[in-house]
């Protein structure tokens, strides 16, 4: 089946495509899964290597009379993939080859090999090294089997079987996985079966990868490992919630991709992962803490924070300075912007053709000024710093000083009621 | 080759210096000035800074606020008389090159783009590692060398440099014994060449002994001066005691962009 | 174009053609290696598919040049992408990687398959890119990519003190004034050129294997930087006249498989027999 013939399959939408969806739904769902626990654990790559390594175990098993989503070619992946962990692991005892490098001789070596032997006995295996890459989606529904009084596609069986039991199997053993993902040492000094629980994991990734390899291909798998659990950790922070998370962004992907490449007239599993890039994109800019959204967001409130603080703190200290001195508070667009919002707000007036402070306005600029001396008193106690130093640091450091933090600091420095300039500090409103 | 118009300025000069790693500050407006020649510690806990400082002398890391001056000019200007020795870990100690090639790599800046080193950087580097007594190990691989020996080849590839201002970032961490005399009386020499020599050392017990003057850092300057004069119980207290929970407190709130409790 | 076996000619031209590229790429994969980042490469060659058929598309030409530099296009768009993704979010290396490679792949896929599906002439040979295809190869095309990797060749050994420098210690590189990041950034843009020279022979999905295994087989012989780059460059060659020789010679053997696996036996070979570092001298030893 060459990719031609796949893209011509499309037609009217049909239960056909309902099947399909169900079948990359399924898969992408148990790859997001196994993959979250992949992308913690900086095992990403071996995720990748895996679902190369697997093709020598399938075209084997499918020599010796498997068929493509049986029993015996989930044995033969399963055993591939353990080849690779094990030559991976020798070659770095025994050779002293660093990771990446021992992953890409053996993930490389199997593959070829695996496509040779597929290409050797192309007579005898029904696999074709186009479907190996990127997976024949569309055709999927046309091998079925009739599961109590059911027809549906080989695939989705597999795919739903194996998804139940990689999901039981990590569910009932979640609480080792956290552990061992978020600290292995402690996990095996607490008497923790490590090897295992990494083992389970690699076991699970072959399975998945095997299951979605009809459907998605080798390399096509490798987004629906990594990438909804890489986009899922932009979006949350815990690991059961991004897990489930990266589920549903591949869910998500599936049903989406399916549409478009049917709506485009293109390789399904190829859309899989162009949607799945998207949503990451789509993260990256909207996640929450650490999206490009969010941080300009921050940045700029920041900013218009500092700016209203200190035209505030500017007025309390032309009061302190006493009577006669008139300040000039707005002098850039962002300053007057800020005085308008001071003004509305009520923490500053118009009076006597000069700006003061109203009496919340004068709280707040107090607790600036109490920060900015605090911190000039706390630096002249701790810091080997010249007294003409002092100011540059508090002038930054004043607002971000909380309420707690500037009475330990209080406390610190002493009963000194004055900065190490000899200027009173203002008391906690 | 040293410039007498550069004992008019300190040496070195950190003005008002901070640094921070992402939007985090991890040292605090330090000012510091070490003037040449002599042998200078920076001294301080684990996490304190230490060798951040050393990064930030050489333009390693950025500075959020400050600047630091060498000979009294920006270190673009100067960096050809200023040796540098990282620690220790942060090579691959298994990359193919011998001593003889580590060593030559402090006569590449000199040399420039594209040349070779020839018969003159040969004789360099060979001085060098007699300095620090591995000239027989010219030929072996770097990772079959003791931790001392290692040690030895970066000092013995920053005396390659011919610098007159030398940055050593913990070079007594994990050495024998053996390596550690050695390895002082060349940085001894060096001082009485004139030379200005600043060590990130974590080794209070040691440090009256070797050092003329130090500085006391945990995330912000403790103190700085003479040896004994820093060395203080007082200091020390100030320094191992900690006020680094204030600092790490607001470090965070910076980081956010926001306030501490 | 079983018939272009049949002139010696082309046939030898490609055959040293080919010999020149694998060559070339054993000889920039040792910086990849040695920096600990084999597989970024991995992440380019993935999506120089996507990379070929854009540029297909966008030129309506398919003459080689044309498609490679497309190709090489693609190879630095996903650098870029990986030097962002590091730069402005949490994502791990690791993961970036995959993701690229994943993602970028599955571009190419979607174009490739909605070429073929719209039955746009001459778009069906674009699929020989995934697998290698040397037979392809006409005289002058052979030739543009084996002047293309004595280039690179030229580049590598002229800038060979400066790669070792900054390969080794990134740290003293930067604090002796030498532009780190510069030099970084072309050694990744010249491992990009060679995994897009290398694709006609071995393939997006392979290509990375020249890259990768000489350099690693040939660490295993020795202990100096240059060596270690001619014997990873005649590694290399081997693997890639082999290779082509042995899909010549066998019907329907894709070349980009048969490369790696010439290329992984020289590799065991090192494994197990070289001195010193070879598995039997280190049972011996021990």
């Amino acid at each position: 089946m060459t990719i031609d013939t796949a893209a011509s399959m499309w037609g009217e939408f049909s239960a056909m495509h309902a099947w399909a969806i169900a079948t990359a739904a399924v898969v992408a769902a148990g790859c997001a899964l196994v993959g979250t626990l992949l992308v913690v654990r900086r095992m990403s790559l071996l995720g990748d290597a895996i679902s190369h390594a697997v093709l020598p175990g399938i075209a084997v098993a499918v020599l010796a009379g498997g068929r493509p989503g049986g029993l015996l070619v989930l044995v033969g992946a399963v055993a591939a993939a353990l080849v690779t962990v094990l030559l991976v692991q020798v070659l770095r005892r025994e050779g002293g080859l660093a990771d990446d490098a021992g992953t890409g001789v053996v993930f490389t070596t199997l593959f070829a090999l695996g496509v040779v032997i597929i290409t050797a006995a192309a007579s005898r295996i029904d696999l074709d090294p186009g479907c190996i890459l990127y997976g024949i989606l569309e055709l999927v529904p046309f091998d079925t089997v009739r599961v109590a009084g059911w027809e549906m596609p080989r695939a989705f069986l597999t795919g739903a079987t194996v998804l139940m039991i990689v999901a039981a199997g990590l569910a009932a053993t979640w609480k080792e996985q956290l552990f061992t993902a978020f600290d292995i040492d402690a996990a095996r000094a607490v008497g923790l079966p490590v090897a295992a629980v990494t083992g389970g994991l690699l076991a699970a990734t072959a399975l998945v990868t095997v299951a979605s390899f009809e459907a998605v291909g080798a390399i096509l798998v490798v987004a629906m490992l990594v990438v909804p659990a890489a986009t899922a950790e932009l979006l949350v922070r815990r690991l059961h919630v991004m897990a489930l998370v990266a589920m549903l962004l591949g869910v998500v992907a599936a049903v989406f991709g399916y549409l478009a490449a049917w709506r485009f007239d293109t390789s399904a599993a190829g859309m899989i992962a162009v949607v799945l890039g998207l949503e990451y994109v789509v993260a990256a800019i909207v996640a929450p803490e650490d999206g490009v959204v969010a941080r300009v967001a921050a940045r700029l409130a920041l900013g218009w924070r500092v700016t209203c603080e200190d035209t505030l703190a500017l007025l309390w200290r032309a009061d302190e300075a006493g009577a006669g001195v008139a300040p000039q508070p707005f002098r850039s667009p962002g300053e007057w912007a800020a005085g308008l919002w001071l003004a509305a707000s009520g923490r500053i007036a118009r009076e006597a053709g000069r700006w003061g402070l109203t009496a919340i306005g004068r709280a707040e600029a107090e607790t600036v000024v109490r920060s900015h001396r605090l911190w000039e008193a706390w630096l002249g106690r701790h810091a080997d710093l010249p007294l003409d130093h002092l100011h540059p640091p508090a002038e930054w450091i004043e607002h971000h000083l909380g309420a707690d933090l500037r009475r330990r600091i209080e406390a610190d420095v002493g009963a000194e009621e004055s900065d190490p300039h000899g200027r009173s500090i203002p008391r906690e409103p | 080759m040293t410039d007498s118009g550069a004992s008019a300025c300190p040496a070195v000069e950190f003005h008002d210096v901070t640094v921070a790693y992402g939007r985090r500050p991890v040292l605090w407006n330090i000012d510091l000035v070490i003037k040449a020649p002599g042998l200078f510690g920076i001294l301080g806990p684990n996490g304190a800074g230490k060798s951040t400082l050393l990064k930030a002398a050489l333009g390693l890391v950025p500075l959020v606020g400050g600047r630091v001056t060498l000979f009294g000019r920006p270190l673009a200007e100067v960096r050809s008389r200023i040796g540098y020795v990282p620690q220790r870990e942060t090579v691959d100690w298994d990359f193919p090159v011998n001593v003889m090639d580590v060593v030559l790599m402090g006569t590449y800046a000199r040399l420039g783009w594209w040349r070779r080193p020839g018969a003159a950087e040969r004789d360099r580097a060979r001085a060098a590692l007699e300095r620090v007594g591995l000239v027989d190990l010219a030929g072996r691989q770097i990772g079959r060398l003791s931790g001392g020996q290692q040690q030895r080849v970066f000092l013995a590839r920053a005396l390659a440099q011919d610098a007159e201002l030398y940055f050593l970032d913990e070079p007594l961490a994990g050495v024998d014994v053996r390596s550690q005399e050695r390895i002082f009386r060349v940085l001894d020499d060096l001082r009485r060449e004139g030379r200005l020599v600043v060590v990130v050392h974590h080794d209070l017990r040691t440090a009256a002994d070797w050092f003329d003057g130090a500085a006391l850092v945990d995330m912000r300057l403790v103190a700085a001066g003479p040896t004994a004069a820093v060395l203080t119980p007082e200091n020390l207290r100030r320094t191992y005691a900690g006020h680094i929970d204030v600092l790490d407190e607001l470090g965070r709130a910076v980081e956010r962009g926001g306030r501490t409790a | 174009m079983n018939s272009l076996a049949a002139i010696p000619y082309n046939t030898l031209v490609v055959a040293v053609a080919v010999a020149v590229v694998g060559f070339a790429s054993g000889v920039v994969g040792c910086f990849g290696v040695l920096r600990r980042r084999a597989l970024a490469g991995d992440a380019a060659a993935h999506a120089t598919l996507a990379g070929v058929v854009a540029a297909f598309v966008v030129t309506g030409r398919r003459d080689l040049p044309t498609l490679l530099v497309g190709a090489f296009v693609a190879a630095m768009a996903s650098l870029g992408c990986l030097v962002v993704i590091r730069r402005f979010t949490r994502t791990r290396d690791d993961a970036a990687t995959a993701l690229v490679l994943s993602v970028s792949f599955g571009i190419g896929i979607v174009l490739l398959s909605g070429l073929s599906a719209r039955g746009i002439p001459g778009a069906g040979g674009l699929e020989q890119f995934l697998l290698g295809h040397t037979a392809a190869l006409t005289a002058t095309d052979a030739i543009t990519l084996a002047v293309v990797s004595a280039a690179v060749v030229l580049v590598v050994w002229a800038g060979l003190k400066e790669a070792t420098l900054v390969s080794f210690d990134p740290a003293f590189a930067a604090a002796t004034g030498w532009p780190v990041a510069v030099i970084d950034y072309a050694l990744v843009a010249l491992v990009a050129a060679m995994v897009v020279v290398g694709l006609p022979a071995a393939g997006a999905v392979l290509v990375t294997a020249l890259v990768v295994i000489p350099p690693v087989a040939a660490r295993q012989w020795t202990d100096r930087v240059p060596t270690m780059l001619i014997l990873a460059g005649v590694i290399g060659l081997v693997a890639a006249v082999g290779g082509v020789a042995a899909s010549a010679a066998v019907p329907r053997l894709a070349t980009g498989p048969t490369i790696v696996l010439v290329a992984s036996g020289l590799f065991a070979v090192s494994f197990f027999c070289a001195p010193e570092r070879g598995w039997f001298a280190r049972r011996r030893g021990v």
